[in-house]
């Protein structure tokens, strides 16, 4: 491997009981992966190497993150650029594999974000039926679902253009409206909630303290901090893919701005 | 199961472990609405443009067969079989289904990355997908052969029952060819471009056009065409709708079933140990 500082696993985490049952827990979470120096090689440039295997750089981009998330909480997650956000959000959601400690949950958690766009050259309505599909909704429920999920996108007309026509607003209003319409245990949302209008803020923050209520527990990847103090009732605060403080939000964010970052 | 449940509380579970063979395949099962959809939407996505739309599935391998007809038939005139219009039609849709499929299966992972970015499910559903949708699309083709075959002065008997198991064995085949292009496809993109000079090949050496009886001498070389699986599919179809074969050739019956279940399990296999790695470039 590359790259390898010892670095001691933050203990500042933990359990915080909050009154709710644990739905996530993470035990000394890591994600390492390989970013390769450049792309794939052809093959010329394989033989003029002689076949030298490619050079990388290990990231280490989450190193040993713990936590325990509870029932009925709204957990934001901050942190600089590059701070391992999405990263351990995608590894608790098992989108990426964790190389090291563990990650416990009561089921399987729905993230998703505003990154990546399902089917771009199908329909809006043809990437929320289909998407609710591969989250393992039935052909029945999705059915079901689909007017309501339509109506809370509010995307007008534009729910049957094709999803590369949309903005990255429109986008995550289909994703939020998807991923909030299954009710997991466990819902992620990365950035989606800061592309969105006011008027949808305010709706998604509706379905969130819902979903709280069901004893569901929801993260929520901002870099705005009043989207962050508005839903969230704990933080944690990443820096260098560590878990700098993890405390209620209102004490971690006054920190995470008095810090200057 | 301790080992996957907290000690703490047990209903909570540990992620990311690769699930049991038994519970892969049942997530896979409880995705088949989602398996539906894609295969629909691919079929459908193919000729969305054209004025004829589904008609093409049909249209395409006749025309094909049609324009070998012409050249082997007629210019040509080297047409050695009694029946050639039913030889060719029946060899070429057979051989068509298989190529469509795999060709087609081949890009299932690296045509699905949005959606295999965005969400967790068994990976394996895409092949099956596609496998699904050239299965279903090939359907009316076989009725569309049949009616020429009896046309062309075929008679029905009995002995058409065998293409439903034929049938059903060159299907397995197909899923397991598709799993094995569609990993391989997402390791080397480069495998797109080769694809159809290796299915260009294998058509020419399955004897889709020519009876390999009549031309190729008993040896060595006659003994090779009898171990390709796709002269196996090819001829089992052939058997019970052309007067001029037997029914069924058993040797070729338990070739093509042993290739049919070796590529299945194989392929299978082989796909899904690159499970956690597909869509990550």
């Amino acid at each position: 491997m590359g790259e390898d500082t010892t670095t001691p696993t933050a203990e500042v985490g933990g359990a915080r009981p909050t009154g709710g049952e644990p739905t996530l827990i993470a035990e000394n979470c890591e994600v390492t992966y390989r970013v390769y120096a450049d792309k794939r090689p052809t093959f010329r440039e394989l033989l003029v190497r002689r076949f030298k295997p490619r050079e990388y750089t290990a990231i280490r981009a989450v190193r040993g993150i713990s936590f325990t998330a509870y029932a009925g909480e709204a957990i934001g997650v901050i942190g600089p650029n590059g701070s391992g956000k999405s990263t351990l959000m995608g590894a608790i959601a098992g989108l990426l594999p964790v190389t090291g400690g563990r990650v416990w949950a009561r089921s399987e958690p729905a993230l998703l974000g505003v990154g990546a766009a399902l089917q771009p050259a199908l329909s809006g309505r043809r990437n929320i039926i289909l998407g609710g599909l591969a989250l393992g909704l039935t052909r029945k429920e999705i059915d079901e679902r689909l007017p309501e999920i339509i109506e809370f996108c509010d995307l007008g007309p534009a729910i049957d253009l094709p999803l590369k026509t949309y903005s990255s607003g429109m986008r995550a209003r289909l994703h939020f409206a998807l991923a909030s319409s299954i009710v997991p245990d466990v819902l992620i949302i990365d950035e989606a909630l800061a592309v969105g209008d006011k008027d949808f803020r305010k709706r998604s923050q509706k379905r969130i303290s819902k979903l709280r209520k069901k004893a569901g527990t929801v993260f929520l990847v901002s870099h705005s901090m009043k989207a962050i103090t508005d839903t969230c009732t704990r933080v944690l605060w990443l820096e260098d893919g560590q878990l700098r403080a993890d405390g209620p939000a209102e004490d971690i964010v006054k920190a995470y701005g008095d810090a200057g970052s | 199961m301790s080992a996957t449940t907290h000690p703490a509380d047990p209903r909570l579970k540990l992620l990311g472990v690769r699930p049991s063979l038994w519970n892969y395949l049942t997530d896979v099962w409880r995705r088949r609405d989602f398996a539906k959809e894609i295969a629909s939407g691919e079929v459908r996505g193919q000729n969305m443009d054209t004025v004829l739309g589904n008609v093409w599935h049909i249209l395409n391998p006749l025309l094909m067969a049609g324009v070998y007809m012409l050249i082997f038939g007629v210019i040509l005139d080297i047409a050695r079989a009694d029946n050639f219009p039913a030889f060719i039609v029946v060899g070429v849709f057979v051989f068509h289904f298989s190529q469509k499929t795999i060709m087609s299966g081949a890009r299932s992972i690296t045509a699905n990355e949005g959606l295999i970015r965005s969400i967790r499910f068994p990976r394996a559903v895409l092949p099956l997908s596609t496998v699904l949708g050239h299965t279903f699309a090939f359907v009316p083709s076989v009725v569309i052969m049949l009616i020429i075959a009896v046309s062309t002065g075929e008679r029905i008997n009995v002995w058409w029952l065998l293409l439903v198991p034929i049938f059903l064995v060159q299907l397995l085949f197909n899923v397991g060819a598709t799993f094995i292009v569609a990993r391989l496809t997402d390791l080397f993109r480069d495998l797109t471009n080769v694809l159809p000079f290796v299915f260009r090949l294998l058509f020419y050496m399955s004897g889709v056009l020519y009876s390999v009886d009549r031309f190729v001498d008993a040896g060595l070389m006659r003994e090779a065409f009898n171990y390709n699986p796709f002269f196996v599919y090819v001829s089992l179809m052939r058997g019970p709708v052309l007067a001029e074969f037997e029914p069924l050739d058993p040797q070729l019956a338990i070739i093509g079933v042993v290739w049919a279940l070796v590529l299945l399990v194989a392929g299978f296999l082989f796909f899904r140990a690159g499970e956690e790695r597909y869509g990550r470039g």
